[in-house]
């Protein structure tokens, strides 16, 4: 698509955007009340039902009922003592010995919530995750399933490094670190930790986004985030960053001395290195660094890239989730 | 715009609903059947018929299944997941590529349209025409995005896919719509 193309359909989907709402026309509803009047016995339908019959079919209806729920409960409890604390994944042996708690597995094995898988040196092993996705265990790591239900997947990463692949709508795959906790966003990547919490997210697809206490990293493919102990995510950056650009914002994430004093040399090689796709950095530096600081980085940002309608600088600057929010999905298409 | 999220369910609505409240239900048609009837409309390309059918079989299987919905998604989410579901389910039946008649067309221009601009309204008529010959997928996550104006993430919800995949189908969409537009616009 060229400049005049992307301008054009630019300018389309904003007449898409103020296109009127159409009026649904009153006949539906008849047909909705219609349909379902046809389904369900109507409550006057329902009262001539005889009483009569009824009583005679009362003590039929309590035995059954009896007897369901005594299936019920058997098959609960059966079920239950197979699967405790729910769904079993199943895992399978990559290289070495692999271990499920304190058994080794030479090929494949079921892991559930609660238990503890770890690799040594030499082993590797693959963790089918319900069925969303897969994990690959690499050597020298120690996680635990934490939940394994259909609507949360839950890791806990002691240490080591992972390597997911989920193809799911987002939220459905947490992975809990000891400095915060990566949500796939439907999402390819790899996440290493040391048991401190220091490590780094590598995002080769999709989306993950890294929270800890309120603070929010949002990881696109080809990015990647330190993660520090009590620090929480870094602010992310794309792998092809440059150099200057990313040895810089180690002095952000580490909140070292002077950082936060405006007009700090850091910053200034921030914005003077950063690159269009860089407003990824530019964005998330936007609500961790002071007032003054903030306009700089609008600034920058407003110069890399046009500043999309319902951009304001002054919402920007108040770090309005709103304008936050609606400006990060417009950059994102140079992301 | 007003947008599904930015209306409030109480949950005493949906709770009236799940014990059979006619009225309930009556009260939930309201508030999202023009919603729900519009993108119909612009994704079976002004064909009222068709728009009427999915608008019916959406508050049929809402009022059928309401007792599914789980309190913890947000409700939106769920409605516009039926809407998708239901058009792509429709869009599967019927042939593709039905001719894009002005008389439906017209269906759009209300007579409190705020298009007043004839060049803008003659713009609008090219974008809904080459928007409606979007192959389905893209066209749903077209009309999502700018139409009902959702983030990637309530997208990848009503969609039912990852956020790479909504990106990837809008991507492809726009560049369909830019070889539309421009073909479009030179015709004229």
């Amino acid at each position: 698509m060229n400049r005049n193309e992307a301008e054009q359909v630019k300018f389309g989907m904003a007449i898409l955007t103020h296109l009127p709402k159409a009026k649904a026309p009153e006949a539906i509803w008849a047909s909705i009340e219609a349909a379902l009047t046809s389904r369900d016995p109507s409550r006057d339908q329902r009262e001539r039902l005889n009483k009569s019959a009824i009583h005679q079919w009362r003590w039929a209806f309590a035995g059954m009922a009896a007897l369901a729920l005594f299936a019920v409960t058997f098959f609960s409890v059966e079920y239950w003592r197979a699967h405790p604390l729910g769904t079993r994944w199943e895992v399978v042996r990559i290289d070495g010995s692999p271990a499920v708690g304190a058994r080794h597995f030479h090929d494949a094995a079921k892991i559930a919530a609660g238990e503890w898988m770890e690799t040594d040196s030499s082993s590797r092993a693959g963790i089918k995750i319900g069925d969303i996705g897969s994990v690959e265990v690499e050597p020298n790591t120690r996680l635990r399933v934490v939940t394994a239900k259909p609507g949360e997947h839950r890791l806990a990463l002691a240490r080591g490094e992972i390597r997911a692949k989920i193809s799911a709508p987002p939220r459905l795959f947490f992975v809990d670190t000891a400095s915060g906790t990566a949500i796939d966003l439907g999402c390819e990547y790899a996440l290493s930790t040391d048991e401190d919490g220091s490590g780094l997210l590598s995002v080769t697809k999709g989306w993950v986004s890294f929270q800890w206490q309120g603070l929010e990293s949002l990881v696109p493919a080809g990015a990647s985030c330190r993660t520090r102990p009590h620090l929480g995510p870094g602010v992310p950056y794309f792998d092809d960053a440059p150099d200057a650009l990313k040895q810089a914002l180690e002095d952000v994430d580490l909140k070292r001395p002077g950082f936060e004093k405006s007009g700090n040399n850091s910053l200034n090689i921030i914005l003077a290195a950063a690159r269009v796709r860089d407003t990824l950095t530019l964005w998330h530096l936007l609500s961790r660094v002071d007032v003054s600081d903030r306009a700089r980085i609008y600034d920058r940002i407003a110069a890399l890239t046009p500043v999309p309608a319902g951009v304001s600088r002054e919402q920007a600057l108040k770090l309005d989730p709103g304008t936050l929010n609606h400006w990060k999905e417009e950059l994102a298409w140079t992301w | 715009m007003v947008t599904l999220s930015d209306r409030e369910i109480s949950s005493a609505i949906i709770e009236s609903c799940r014990s059979g409240d006619r009225d309930a239900f009556r009260a939930l048609y309201d508030m999202y059947k023009d919603q729900v009837y519009s993108i119909s409309l612009y994704f079976f390309h002004g064909d009222q018929g068709v728009a009427g059918d999915i608008t019916q079989q959406v508050f049929l299987k809402l009022i059928t299944n309401i007792g599914q919905f789980r309190g913890d998604a947000e409700f939106s989410t769920w409605l516009y997941r039926l809407v998708v579901n239901a058009c792509m389910d429709a869009a599967r039946r019927h042939k593709p590529g039905a001719a894009i008649s002005d008389r439906h067309m017209e269906t759009f221009a209300a007579p409190d349209s705020q298009e007043k601009d004839y060049a803008r309204e003659q713009m609008a008529h090219s974008v809904r025409a080459a928007v409606s010959t979007l192959p389905p997928k893209f066209r749903i996550a077209v009309l999502l995005r700018y139409f009902e104006d959702l983030s990637y993430e309530q997208m990848s919800q009503a969609l039912h896919c990852s956020m790479g995949t909504v990106a990837s189908r809008l991507n492809r969409g726009h560049k369909i719509l830019a070889e539309r537009l421009k073909s479009l616009g030179s015709t004229k």
